[in-house]
C-alpha cells in the first residue's frame, strides 16, 4: 500500500469534518437515562449480584429425565445445561430442553386461574373459590365417571394423582401422542416382559435401526445420541475403527440421515427384514448360537433372504450382506422403534428385531433388561380411545387434564367427545386446544418453578427443584391445589421430602436425612444402577408373524405421521427458538411440509412448495411439497407439531395439523397407527416454504471432507494430514502457496507493527475450535443453546424467508449419496465464525467495529459499527448476521422478546440494535468470565475451564474448544489430528475452527 | 447470615464513632440546607460521609460483592437495620432518616435510589479485576472522595477516553486494551 493517506484515516478525516456536531448525540454513547436501583429486602444468600448460580433439576420436556443446571442471575433464570452427574444426559442437553426457558417466559402463559362464564370466555376466580369449587365438583361427580389424564409422569406428582383418583373412585391415564405400545408389546411377545430396557449404544460395535429414531426424539436421545457418538465416531489408532450404522425406514430421519447406509425397505416389512438377518445368521452360524434358537426353526425357515426380499423391497445380497455384516461385527445391536413401531403390525416387528438381537447374543449385553426406561409405564393409546368413547357416551362426569393435550393429537374424536364431558378442568400453563375448551383452568407452575421428582429409568431417582420464584405470582403448583383437596397440610416440598425418607431407609445408611436430601437436591438426585434381570425367549416369540398388514384408507399413497425432532407432537410449537430451528433434515422452518421423491414429483409435475391435499379415510390437510430423494418414491411423509387451533402467538394457525390424518382407534397391540392410505392431489396453491437447504450462505460450496473408512484408517495419528478434495480445500502444509507466501508476511508484520495499541507482543492465547464431524448428528442442539447464550433474536417466517435469520451457528446438511445419486445419509457441519487469522472481514470495516483481538478472536465492536455490511460482503463464510430491524424495541413490529420473554436475556451479552453487524464470539463473555475468574485466584485458565455453549450443550461431545497455543490442550491435539481440514481453506484465511472429516464406514 | 454478628460489629463500630471526637478523626460536617448538594437527591438522606468518613466503615462491609464479582450490588435493607435496629441517631434529623429506614424494614418495601454511576448497556466492567489490581481501598480511584460526600455525585465521567487513559497509564503492567475486553 503506498505512503500517505489510507482509506481508514480518509475516512476518519471525513468523519470529524462532515459529522462533528453530530458525535455527541449519535450511536448512543453515554450513560443510559436515570434508572432507579431497588435494593433487596433480604439478599438471598445463594446470590451475588452480577454472579450467576446454578440449580441442579430436572428437564421435563419429554419423559427422558435429563439431569439439568438450571442458570441463575439476579433471582431469574437466564439458561439450561445439562447436568454433567446426571448418568441420563451426562452434561448435554437437547435443543428442546434448552428452549424450555421459552416456556417459562412464554408471553402466552396463563396468569391465573379462570373459570368458564355463560358468555363462552373466562372470568378470573381466587385460588380459594377454585377449590371448593373443584371440591364440589368432586363430590357432584363421584360415582359418575372421574378421569384424570396426564402426560408420561412418573413422579411423586403423578402418584399423588394416583392417590387422590383412588380417593374419589376415579382414574388416572398417562398420555403420550407417540406411545410405546408396540415397544412393550413387542417385547412381552418375545421375551414375555412388557419392559423398556435400556439400550447400550456407546459399546456397540455395528448399529442396525429398523425405524428407531433414537437421535431425535425416540425414548432418551440425549443418551442414546451421546453413546452412538462414541460408538460411530472415528477414533484415530483405535483397533475396531468405528461402529457401522446401517437405518432400515421408508423415509430418513435426523437418525436415518446420520447411517452409513440406508435400506428403504418397504412400509411394515422391517421385522420381515429382521428375520431374514436372523435366518443368515442361524443357518450360516454366523455367531454362537443361544441354545434354546432351535425353537425358531420353523420361524427363521419360512424367512429365507430368497423367499422375502421380492416382499422387502431389498435385494437377496444385500440381506444376506447386512446379516454377515452385523454377526461379524461380534457386538451387534438392532433397535426397533419409531416409525417401525407405528404400523399395525408395529408388536411383532418389535418382536422380530428382537429375535435378531437374541441370536447375536445382543440381550443382556447391549439391551439390558433391569433398568427400565420410565416410559414403560404409560398407559396404552387404547385407554385412551376407550376413554374418547366413554366421555361419548356420557360416561365421564368430571375430566382433569395435566401436560397432555389430547385435543390436538386426536383432533376429531378427543374434541368432539370433551363437549359430553359434564365438566373439564385443565392444569395447563398454556392455553393450548385441551384447556381452551375447558370450563376451569387451574395453571400449573413452570417445571422449572416447582418441586418434583421422577424416575427416568429404574435406579435414578432424579429430583426438580424450583430454580427461582414463578413468574406470574397467580399460578399454583398443582400437586399442592390436590394436597389442599385431599385436605393435607403443608407444601408439596413436604410432601416430597416425606416421599424422600423412604429412599433415604433405603440408599442413606450413615447419613442424616437432612444430609441425604440437601445431598440430592445438590447432584439433582440420587443415580443408581438397577440389577440386570435376564431373559429368555417366550413361546410366543416362534409365533409372531411379521408381515406387513394392510393400511386403512384406500388412496393410492401411503402417507407416514412421523415426530416433529424439535417440536415433537407439538408441544414446542409455541417455543419462537424452536419455531425458528431450521428441522434437521428438511431445513424447514415454521412450517410443516409432505415429503415427496423426486420421480413422483415429477410424474404429479408439482414443485417445491406446491401443495398437495392429501385425503385419508379419516381427514384432510393442505401441505406443500418439499421434494427429495430422502423418502421412498410410494411413500409421503408429513411431521406432525403444527397446525394448532390455539396455544398461542406462535403456534395459532399455523400451517396443518398432521394428527387430522390418523385414526383415533387403537389397533391390535392397543397402539395408534401412524401410517395411513390416502390420496393425494394438487390444489394449484404455492407457498415459499422457509428453508435453509441451500441456503445462499452456503454460497454452493460445499463445505464438508468425507474419508471412507479404509481411508481414515490409514491415516497414521500424529502423520501428515489427508488431502481434502472440496472446493477450494488444500491440506493445512499447503495454504499459504509460496507465491503468497510474501503478501502473508507482510500482512502478520504489520498486524505486529499496530501491535503498539494493544498488547499482541505477550504471551497470549489463540482460541481455537475443534469439530469432529463424525461424531455430529446435525441434532441443532447447539444451534438452540447459541440462541439462548447469545440473545439472539428469533426474526419470524417472513423475515426468514428473505435470509434475515440470526442463527450465529448454522448446520448446514450435505447428502452423501451413492452411485445412483440415491442418498445413504447425510453430513451435517455446524458453520460458526471461523474467526480468521487473516480475517476479510477486517481490513474492510471503516470503523474499525471488525478488528482482530490479540487472541485471536475477530472482535465485533457493537457500538462501534455503523452497519456498512462490508463485513460481510467479504465474508467467505457467510456467518455475520445484520440487525435489519430493532428486533428488541417493546412493541415493535418484529419484537422478538414480547413480556416476560426478555427475562431470559443474558446479562452477560448486549442485545443488539437496529443497524448492527453481529456474529458468533465464541462465547467471548464466557471467555472473559474464566479469565476474571482466574485473575482472582492468581491463576491462568485451565485447559477445558472454558467452554461455549455449543461446545456445552453439544449430545455427541463433537466440539472443543481451547487455547490452540497450549500444545498440551486437547483442541491442539484435535486441530493436528490427520483427519483436520479448514474450510476453504485455499483461500489463506487461517481459520481457528479445525473440521475433522466425517468418515463413512464402508462396510 | 445470621443477624448476631451484624449487631455486634455495629455496637464496635458506634463505639468507634464516638471515640472519634476524642481522636481527632474525620468528623462529618452538619449538613442544614440539601439543595446545594451535589448529586442528585435520594429517597432516604443517606450520608456516605457518616458512615464511610465518620465512621470508617470498609466499602466493602455493605457493598460486599465488588470484590469477587462484577456487580458491587446495591445493600440489602436488611443490612441498613442490622445496624439501625440499634442506632437510631443522635440528632432529630438524623433520627428522621433512620425512621424511614425502620418504616420501609416494617412496611417490606426497599428504598428507591436513584442511581448515580451507570455505563451503557454495551460495556461491561467487571468490578473485582480492579479490586484484585488496585486493591481494596481503590474505589475513590473512580467513585471519588464518597467517604466525604454527604450525597453521593459522579465524579469521573466513565467516558471510554477516561477508561482508555488509566489502561494506557499502566502499560508495563500489560492491561489490556483489547476492545472485547469490555465491549461484547
Amino acid at each position: 500500500m503506498t505512503e500517505g493517506m489510507d482509506r481508514r484515516r480518509f475516512l476518519k478525516v471525513l468523519g470529524v469534518a462532515g459529522a462533528g456536531a453530530a458525535t455527541l448525540s449519535a450511536c448512543g454513547i453515554g450513560p443510559e437515562p436515570t434508572e432507579k436501583l431497588i435494593p433487596y429486602l433480604i439478599q438471598p444468600e445463594d446470590q451475588i449480584p452480577g454472579t450467576a448460580t446454578y440449580y441442579a433439576s430436572t428437564c421435563r420436556e419429554c419423559a427422558a429425565g435429563c439431569g439439568i443446571h438450571v442458570r441463575v442471575r439476579e433471582g431469574r433464570a437466564v439458561k439450561i445445561e445439562g447436568n454433567p452427574e446426571s448418568p441420563i444426559n451426562r452434561g448435554r442437553l437437547c435443543a428442546r430442553g434448552q428452549a424450555a426457558l421459552q416456556g417459562l417466559y412464554n408471553p402466552d402463559r396463563v396468569t391465573g386461574p379462570k373459570v368458564r362464564n355463560a358468555a363462552g370466555g373466562y372470568d378470573p376466580i381466587a385460588w380459594d373459590d377454585a377449590i371448593t369449587r373443584l371440591q364440589a365438583k368432586v363430590t357432584a361427580a363421584q360415582g359418575h365417571g372421574i378421569v384424570f389424564l396426564t402426560g408420561a409422569d412418573s413422579s411423586a406428582f403423578g402418584d399423588l394423582v394416583d392417590e387422590w383418583m383412588h380417593r374419589v373412585g376415579g382414574r388416572r391415564l398417562s398420555y403420550e401422542p407417540f406411545g410405546f405400545e408396540a415397544l412393550r408389546a413387542g417385547n412381552r411377545l418375545a421375551f414375555g416382559t412388557a419392559a423398556v430396557p435400556a439400550y447400550d449404544f456407546a459399546n456397540a460395535k455395528y448399529v442396525l435401526s429398523f425405524g428407531a429414531d433414537f437421535l431425535d426424539t425416540w425414548l432418551s436421545p440425549v443418551t442414546f445420541q451421546n453413546g452412538f457418538a462414541r460408538a460411530h465416531g472415528f477414533d484415530g489408532g483405535r483397533e475396531a475403527s468405528m461402529a457401522k450404522f446401517v437405518f432400515v425406514g421408508p423415509r430418513m430421519s435426523l437418525t436415518g440421515m446420520n447411517a452409513d447406509e440406508w435400506v428403504a425397505a418397504l412400509p411394515g416389512t422391517e421385522g420381515t427384514l429382521a428375520l431374514a438377518l436372523a435366518q443368515v445368521i442361524v443357518s450360516r452360524r454366523l455367531a454362537p448360537l443361544p441354545a434354546d434358537v432351535g425353537r425358531l426353526a420353523a420361524l427363521l425357515g419360512r424367512h429365507t433372504p430368497a423367499a422375502i426380499a421380492a416382499a422387502v423391497g431389498v435385494e437377496q445380497e444385500v440381506i444376506v450382506r447386512l446379516a454377515i455384516e452385523f454377526a461379524n461385527a461380534k457386538g451387534g445391536l438392532a433397535v426397533a422403534g419409531g416409525m417401525a413401531a407405528q404400523y399395525p403390525n408395529g408388536a411383532a416387528i418389535v418382536a422380530a428385531v428382537n429375535i435378531l438381537n437374541y441370536v447375536v447374543g445382543a440381550v443382556g449385553k447391549l439391551v439390558k433388561f433391569g433398568p427400565d426406561l420410565a416410559v414403560g409405564d404409560a398407559a396404552t393409546f387404547g385407554d385412551v380411545a376407550a376413554l374418547t368413547t366413554d366421555m361419548a357416551a356420557g360416561k365421564v362426569a368430571l375430566l382433569f387434564v395435566h401436560g397432555t393435550n389430547p385435543a390436538h393429537s386426536l383432533p376429531g374424536a378427543f374434541t368432539q367427545a370433551l363437549g359430553k364431558v359434564g365438566y373439564t378442568v385443565s392444569f395447563a400453563s398454556q392455553l393450548d386446544e385441551t384447556a381452551a375448551a375447558a370450563d376451569m383452568i387451574l395453571p400449573d407452575l413452570h417445571p422449572l418453578e416447582q418441586w418434583n421428582d421422577s424416575r427416568p429409568r429404574a435406579g435414578v431417582f432424579a429430583l426438580q427443584q424450583p430454580a427461582m420464584q414463578p413468574v406470574f405470582p397467580e399460578t399454583r403448583h398443582t400437586g399442592e391445589v390436590l394436597l389442599r383437596v385431599l385436605g393435607r397440610t403443608g407444601t408439596f416440598q413436604d410432601h416430597l421430602q416425606t416421599r424422600w425418607r423412604e429412599l433415604h431407609r433405603r440408599f442413606g445408611a450413615g447419613q442424616s436425612f437432612e444430609q441425604f436430601w440437601m445431598d440430592a437436591v445438590q447432584h439433582g438426585g440420587l443415580y443408581g444402577d438397577a440389577p440386570a434381570r435376564s431373559v429368555r425367549l417366550a413361546d410366543s416369540a416362534a409365533r409372531i408373524f411379521p408381515a406387513a398388514a394392510a393400511l386403512e384408507g384406500s388412496g393410492d399413497q401411503t402417507i407416514v405421521v412421523f415426530p416433529h425432532p424439535v417440536l415433537h407432537d407439538g408441544r414446542g410449537a409455541n417455543k419462537p427458538w424452536l419455531q425458528e430451528l431450521p428441522d434437521p433434515v428438511s431445513k424447514i422452518a415454521w412450517h410443516g411440509w409432505v415429503e415427496v421423491h423426486p420421480d413422483t414429483a415429477g410424474r404429479w409435475g408439482v414443485a417445491t412448495g406446491d401443495f398437495l391435499l392429501l385425503k385419508s379415510a379419516f381427514g384432510a390437510v393442505s401441505a406443500p411439497v418439499w421434494i427429495t430423494a430422502s423418502v421412498r418414491p410410494d411413500v409421503l411423509a408429513v411431521p406432525t407439531g403444527q397446525g394448532h387451533a390455539a396455544y398461542g402467538r406462535y403456534a395459532k394457525n399455523r400451517s396443518f395439523n398432521a394428527f387430522e390424518l390418523l385414526g383415533a382407534q387403537a389397533n391390535g397391540y392397543g397402539g395408534r397407527t401412524f401410517a395411513v392410505r390416502a390420496t393425494a392431489t394438487k390444489t394449484g396453491e404455492h407457498r415459499n416454504i422457509v428453508t435453509t437447504e441451500g441456503s445462499p450462505r452456503e454460497r454452493g460450496v460445499g463445505s464438508v471432507e468425507v474419508l471412507s473408512l479404509a481411508r481414515a484408517k490409514a491415516l497414521i495419528p500424529g502423520g501428515p494430514p489427508f488431502h481434502p478434495t472440496g472446493p477450494s480445500s488444500v491440506p493445512p502444509s499447503e495454504e499459504t502457496p509460496e507465491y503468497a507466501k510474501k503478501a502473508v508476511e507482510w500482512w502478520e508484520e504489520r498486524q505486529f507493527e499496530q501491535a503498539e495499541l494493544g498488547d499482541y507482543q505477550g504471551e497470549q492465547p489463540r482460541w481455537g475450535l475443534a469439530v469432529d464431524l463424525s461424531k455430529c448428528t446435525g441434532c441443532s442442539a447447539c444451534v438452540t443453546a447459541c440462541y439462548a447464550e447469545n440473545n439472539l433474536a428469533t426474526v419470524g417466517e417472513e423475515l426468514m424467508q428473505r435470509g434475515r435469520e440470526m442463527a450465529w451457528l448454522r448446520l448446514e446438511r450435505y447428502w452423501l449419496t451413492d452411485e445412483h445419486g440415491r442418498p445413504q445419509g447425510a453430513v451435517s457441519s455446524p458453520m460458526m465464525c471461523q474467526q480468521c487469522g487473516n480475517a476479510p472481514c477486517e481490513p474492510v470495516c471503516p470503523v474499525y467495529a471488525a478488528y482482530h483481538t490479540p487472541d485471536g478472536l475477530n472482535g465485533q465492536v457493537y457500538n462501534r459499527c455503523v452497519g456498512t455490511r462490508y463485513c460481510s460482503n467479504n465474508c467467505p463464510y457467510k456467518v455475520r448476521y445484520f440487525n435489519w430491524y430493532n428486533y428488541a424495541e417493546p412493541g415493535g413490529a418484529w419484537e422478538a422478546w414480547p413480556e416476560p420473554l426478555p427475562m431470559l436475556l443474558n446479562p452477560d451479552v448486549t442485545v443488539r440494535e437496529k443497524g448492527v453487524m453481529e456474529k458468533c464470539t465464541f462465547c467471548v463473555q464466557r471467555i472473559r468470565g474464566a479469565q476474571n475468574q482466574a485473575r482472582l485466584e492468581d491463576r491462568t485458565v485451565r485447559d477445558g475451564e472454558i467452554v461455549p455453549a455449543c461446545a456445552q450443550s453439544c449430545p455427541s461431545e463433537a466440539i472443543v474448544f481451547g487455547d490452540l497455543h497450549d500444545r498440551a490442550s486437547q483442541v491442539s491435539k484435535l486441530a493436528g489430528d490427520p483427519r483436520g481440514y479448514h474450510v476453504l481453506a485455499g483461500l489463506n484465511t487461517k481459520p481457528a475452527v479445525t473440521y475433522l472429516a466425517r468418515v463413512v464406514s464402508d462396510g | 447470615m445470621t443477624k448476631t454478628p451484624v449487631v455486634w460489629l455495629c455496637l464496635a463500630l458506634s463505639a468507634a464513632a464516638l471515640s472519634a471526637q476524642s481522636t481527632g478523626r474525620y468528623q462529618a460536617p452538619v449538613v442544614s440546607d440539601t439543595g446545594g448538594l451535589q448529586g442528585p437527591r435520594q429517597p432516604i438522606f443517606f450520608r456516605h460521609d457518616i458512615h464511610s468518613g465518620q465512621d470508617q466503615i470498609p466499602c466493602m462491609y455493605c457493598h460486599y460483592s465488588a470484590a469477587v464479582s462484577s456487580e458491587p450490588g446495591i445493600p440489602a435493607l436488611q443490612t441498613c437495620i442490622g445496624c439501625h435496629q440499634l442506632i437510631g441517631g443522635s440528632t432529630p434529623s438524623h433520627q428522621a432518616e433512620i425512621k424511614k429506614v425502620r418504616d420501609a424494614w416494617r412496611e417490606r418495601k426497599p428504598p428507591e435510589w436513584t442511581r448515580v454511576h451507570a455505563l451503557p448497556g454495551f460495556v461491561r466492567f467487571p468490578h473485582q479485576r480492579h479490586i484484585k489490581a488496585l486493591g481494596a481501598q481503590s474505589c475513590t480511584k473512580c467513585h471519588g472522595e464518597v467517604q466525604r460526600m454527604p450525597q453521593v455525585y459522579q465524579v469521573s465521567t466513565l467516558r471510554m477516553g477516561w477508561c482508555v487513559r488509566c489502561h494506557v497509564a499502566n502499560k508495563p503492567n500489560k492491561v489490556s486494551r483489547d476492545c472485547t475486553v469490555c465491549h461484547y
